[in-house]
C-alpha cells in the first residue's frame, strides 16, 4: 500500500504547477482524477518533446506524461452546465480539489469554494497561482518567469554587475508545486483533527521568495553567483572537453589542504584559512583553474570525492538521465506508456520502508471516463452526455 | 497557522534538513532543533531555523516525545546507533536525509556541488561563461522541502497504519527532480541544452526575456500569442512607435519560425518602447491589457512591495532581519479569498 492510500482528488490543474503536486500524492497512492477536456487541452499535452513527433496526438508528450504520471483522465466540458454538474458530482467524492485556473475561473463556473463547501463541508480547496488569490496582484496572469520577477530571483541571478538573469526554465513551477504538496499533507492532518477543512492558496511568487530566505535574512552586497559568503575556495572551474566543468567547495582548511594535495596547487602564505583564500579568490581561483583546465571532469571528481573534497561535475541532460547513482536508487523509473512505450519517468526522492510508492503511466486523455462516470451517474446518463459532448 | 498542532518534531540538522524543520514549525508542530552545523552564517540561521526551539533533554527522552524525527546525515551517513534508537519507537516517523542516496557510495556535499549534479547550472548563466547556480541555497532548500513533504507521507500513512516507519530521501534526488527538462529532452530528441544567456530559444529563433526600462528592467517574451501580441502593438501604437509592427498579422505568422534577424528589428522596437516607460507604469498596462509582462523587482524592494505587505509575507526577527512567514496562505470555512 502507499502512504496516502485511500485519499480521493479531484484535479482540475493543468500545464506544470498543479500537476507536480498531484503527481506527488498520486505516486504515493492517492486516487487522482484528473478533470480535463478535449476542447481545451491541457497545454501541457502540447509540450514537446513528443513520441515520433506526433505534436498533434494528445497522448504523445513526454512532457505530460513525466508530469502526470498515476493519475486517471476524464474529460468534461466545463462551459456547459451539465459538465459543471458532474464536476459537482466528483467534488462530493473528493477530498481535495486542485485548481489552479487564472483569476475568476471557479468561481464564474460555480466551483468557488463556498460553493464547494455547500457540495463538501470538509472540503479542502487547494490553489496554486502566481501571485496567491488575494492582494493587488491576486488577478495576475502571468507566466512561469513572473515569479522569478516579482520574488526578486531574477534580480539577484548573474554575474555581479549584469542586468537580470532569468534561466530557461521556470523555476517558480518547481518550487511551488513542492509547497502545494506541504499544504495539502497539512490541510490533511488538521482536517483529520478539527473535522475542518480549509482553502489552501500557494503563490509561485512566495514560494520563490522562501527558498531563498537566506538571501532576504542576509541580503548580499553584490549578485552572489557562485561565490559564498564563507567557504573558499566555492566555484566553477574549466576542464578539458567543450563545456565541461567542475563544481569544487572547501567547507573547511583540511579539505582545502586535501584540494592543494590533489591538484598539485602549492598553498601561498595567508591561504591558510577561509578569511585568507576568501580575500585571495581570484589568485585561488586561478590556480585551480590551471590545474583543472586539462583534467578529465569525471576522473577529477572520483579523485576529490576520495580525498574528502566536495566536488562535482557540472551535468548535462544526457548525463543525467545516465547517471549510476540516481538509477541505481530508482530516481527514474521505467513505465510502460500505451502510446510513448517504456519510458523513464522520475519518481518521488524519497523511500518509504512501510508504504512505497509506486509510480504508474500518465493518462491518455479520457482513459477513464467509463470507470469513473460509470461509477458517478450511472452508465445511461454517462451515454447520453458524452453523445452531446458533455464529457468530452 | 495551527495545521500541525499537536505534533511534535526532532531535528538533527546538518543543512540539508533545516528548512524543512523550519517549515514544520511555521505549520503548527512543536519543532525542536537538537542540533545544527555549528558554521552558519547568522543570517543563515535565522533563516533556515525559524520556528524552532531548543530543548536541553537527551536523544531518548526527545524520541519518546516525538512523533517525527528528521535526521540530517549529510557530513555523516552512517549512523546505527541513532537507527537501533529510532527502531526502539513504532510510532516513530524517522526521515534519513543523506547526500547521495541511500545505499549508494557517499560522499561529501554541498549546495555548490549539488546543483552541478542537478543538471541546472550548465543551462543556466552566458554561453562564455561558468555554468551559474542560482542565487540562494537551492539545493539545500529543495532538499529541506521534500524532508518536510516526506515526514508529512509518513504522518498521514501512520493515521493508516498506526505504525510509524524509516523514510530515507536524498538531496542528490530532490536536487535533480528540480530539473524537469534537461533530462527528458535528451531522452526523447537528443539535445543537450547550452546556456543562452537571457534568450529563450524555440524553434528556428531565439527572443530576448529581459528588457531595460526607464528605471530597472521588465521580463517579457515574443511569444505565439496572438491576443497578447495584438496588445502590445495598440499600446505601442498610441505611444506613437508601432512601426512596421503595425502591419503585423499575428495570426497568420508563428514567432518560432520567423527568422532571427526579423524578430532582431521587431525587438528593436519594442525595446524603445519599453526603454520609455517605468516599470510601474508597464505593469500596469500590462495588468489591464494582459500583455504578460512582469517588472523585475530588486531584491531589497521585496519585502515592502505591496502584494508582500497585503499578504503579510515578511516580519522582522529580534536582530532585524526581514524574514519570510507563512509558508502560504489559509482562507478558512466561510472565508472567501477576494
Amino acid at each position: 500500500m502507499g502512504a496516502l492510500d485511500g485519499l480521493k482528488i479531484a484535479d482540475f490543474s493543468w500545464v506544470g504547477a498543479g500537476p507536480r503536486s498531484t503527481k506527488d500524492l498520486a505516486d504515493n497512492g492517492a486516487t487522482v482524477v484528473k478533470i480535463e477536456s478535449a476542447r481545451r487541452l491541457d497545454l501541457g499535452r502540447k509540450s514537446p518533446p513528443f513520441a515520433k513527433g506526433e505534436s498533434r496526438n494528445p497522448d504523445a508528450s513526454a512532457f505530460f506524461a513525466q508530469t502526470n504520471t498515476s493519475k486517471q483522465s476524464v474529460t468534461i466540458n466545463l462551459s456547459d452546465p451539465r459538465g459543471v454538474d458532474v464536476a459537482r458530482k466528483l467534488v462530493g467524492w473528493a477530498d481535495v480539489v486542485v485548481e489552479n485556473f487564472g483569476p475568476g475561473f471557479m468561481e464564474r463556473i460555480g466551483l468557488s469554494y463556498p460553493e464547494l463547501q455547500a457540495i463538501k463541508p470538509d472540503i479542502i480547496l487547494a490553489s496554486v497561482s502566481v501571485a496567491g488569490k488575494t492582494g493587488p496582484l491576486g488577478g495576475f496572469r502571468g507566466y512561469g518567469n513572473s515569479a522569478a520577477a516579482y520574488s526578486g530571483s531574477a534580480d539577484v541571478t548573474g554575474w555581479p554587475g549584469s542586468d537580470p538573469h532569468m534561466p530557461p526554465y521556470a523555476y517558480g513551477d518547481v518550487v511551488a508545486p513542492m509547497m502545494l504538496t506541504v499544504a495539502i499533507l497539512s490541510a490533511l492532518e488538521q482536517r483529520d483533527r478539527t473535522g475542518q477543512g480549509c482553502h489552501v492558496d500557494v503563490s509561485q511568487i512566495e514560494a520563490m521568495v522562501h527558498v531563498a530566505s537566506d538571501l532576504f535574512a542576509d541580503p548580499p552586497a553584490e549578485k552572489p553567483a557562485n561565490s559564498d559568503p564563507q567557504m573558499a575556495p566555492h566555484g566553477v572551474y574549466r576542464c578539458a572537453g567543450d563545456d565541461q566543468w567542475i563544481a569544487i567547495a572547501c567547507e573547511d582548511d583540511g579539505q582545502w589542504q586535501a584540494l592543494c594535495a590533489v591538484l598539485d596547487v602549492a598553498p601561498q602564505h595567508g591561504w591558510e584559512t577561509a578569511e585568507g583564500r576568501r580575500a585571495a579568490g581570484a589568485a585561488i581561483d586561478a590556480a585551480i583553474s590551471e590545474a583543472t583546465e586539462m583534467a578529465d571532469k569525471t576522473e577529477l571528481e572520483a579523485a576529490l570525492v576520495a580525498a574528502g573534497v566536495a566536488a562535482g561535475g557540472v551535468l548535462d541532460g544526457r548525463e543525467l538521465s545516465a547517471h549510476p547513482a540516481l538509477n541505481a536508487a530508482q530516481h527514474f523509473v521505467t513505465i510502460d506508456h500505451p502510446v510513448l512505450g517504456p519510458s523513464k519517468m522520475p519518481a518521488p526522492p524519497y523511500h518509504l520502508s512501510l508504504t512505497p510508492w509506486a509510480v504508474g503511466p500518465a493518462p491518455c486523455l479520457g482513459a477513464d471516463n467509463d470507470a469513473v462516470f460509470g461509477r458517478l451517474i450511472g452508465q445511461d446518463d454517462m451515454r447520453r452526455l458524452a453523445d452531446e459532448e458533455v464529457l468530452a | 497557522m495551527t495545521m500541525l498542532q499537536g505534533t511534535n518534531v526532532v531535528v538533527i540538522a546538518d543543512k540539508l534538513a533545516d528548512f524543512g524543520g523550519s517549515m514544520l514549525a511555521r505549520l503548527g508542530a512543536d519543532v525542536v532543533l537538537f542540533s545544527a552545523a555549528d558554521d552558519m552564517t547568522r543570517g543563515r540561521a535565522a533563516a533556515w531555523h525559524q520556528g524552532m526551539r531548543e530543548s536541553a533533554d537527551d536523544t531518548p527522552t526527545l524520541l519518546g516525545w516525538a512523533d517525527i524525527l528528521l535526521d540530517d546525515r549529510r557530513s555523516a551517513p552512517e549512523n546505527p546507533e541513532r537507527d537501533a534508537l529510532a527502531a526502539q519507537h513504532d510510532r516513530l516517523i524517522h526521515v534519513v536525509v543523506t547526500g547521495w542516496p541511500e545505499g549508494q557510495p557517499q560522499r561529501p556535499v554541498t549546495d555548490l556541488t549539488l546543483m552541478a549534479a542537478s543538471g541546472l547550472m550548465t543551462v543556466t548563466g552566458e554561453p562564455d561563461k561558468p555554468p551559474l547556480r542560482l542565487p540562494g541555497e537551492q539545493a539545500y532548500a529543495l532538499t529541506g522541502i521534500q524532508a518536510a513533504t516526506a515526514a508529512l507521507m509518513g504522518l498521514r500513512a501512520r493515521r493508516t497504519t498506526g505504525k510509524g516507519q524509516r523514510i530515507t530521501l536524498s538531496a542528490l534526488q530532490s536536487a535533480a527532480l528540480a530539473n524537469y527538462r534537461e533530462a527528458v529532452m535528451y531522452d526523447w530528441t537528443g539535445r543537450i541544452g547550452t546556456r543562452r544567456g537571457n534568450m529563450l530559444v524555440r524553434g528556428k529563433s531565439g527572443v530576448r526575456q529581459v528588457w531595460p526600462c526607464a528605471d530597472g528592467h521588465v521580463t517579457w517574451s515574443m511569444i505565439d500569442n496572438p491576443g497578447m501580441m495584438r496588445a502590445v502593438v495598440r499600446a505601442m501604437e498610441a505611444d506613437g512607435g508601432a512601426g512596421e509592427l503595425a502591419q503585423v498579422d499575428w495570426d497568420a505568422i508563428l514567432v518560432a519560425d520567423t527568422d532571427q534577424d526579423v524578430i532582431e528589428r521587431w525587438q528593436d522596437l519594442i525595446a524603445a518602447f519599453f526603454a520609455r516607460h517605468t516599470r510601474a507604469d508597464l505593469g500596469r498596462m500590462s495588468l489591464e491589457a494582459g500583455w504578460g509582462l512582469s517588472p523585475i523587482t530588486k531584491l531589497a524592494e521585496v519585502p515592502d512591495s505591496p502584494q508582500m505587505q497585503a499578504r503579510g509575507m515578511f516580519h522582522k526577527d529580534a536582530e532585524g532581519r526581514r524574514l519570510p512567514g507563512p509558508l502560504f496562505a489559509v482562507h478558512q470555512p466561510g472565508a472567501v479569498a477576494s
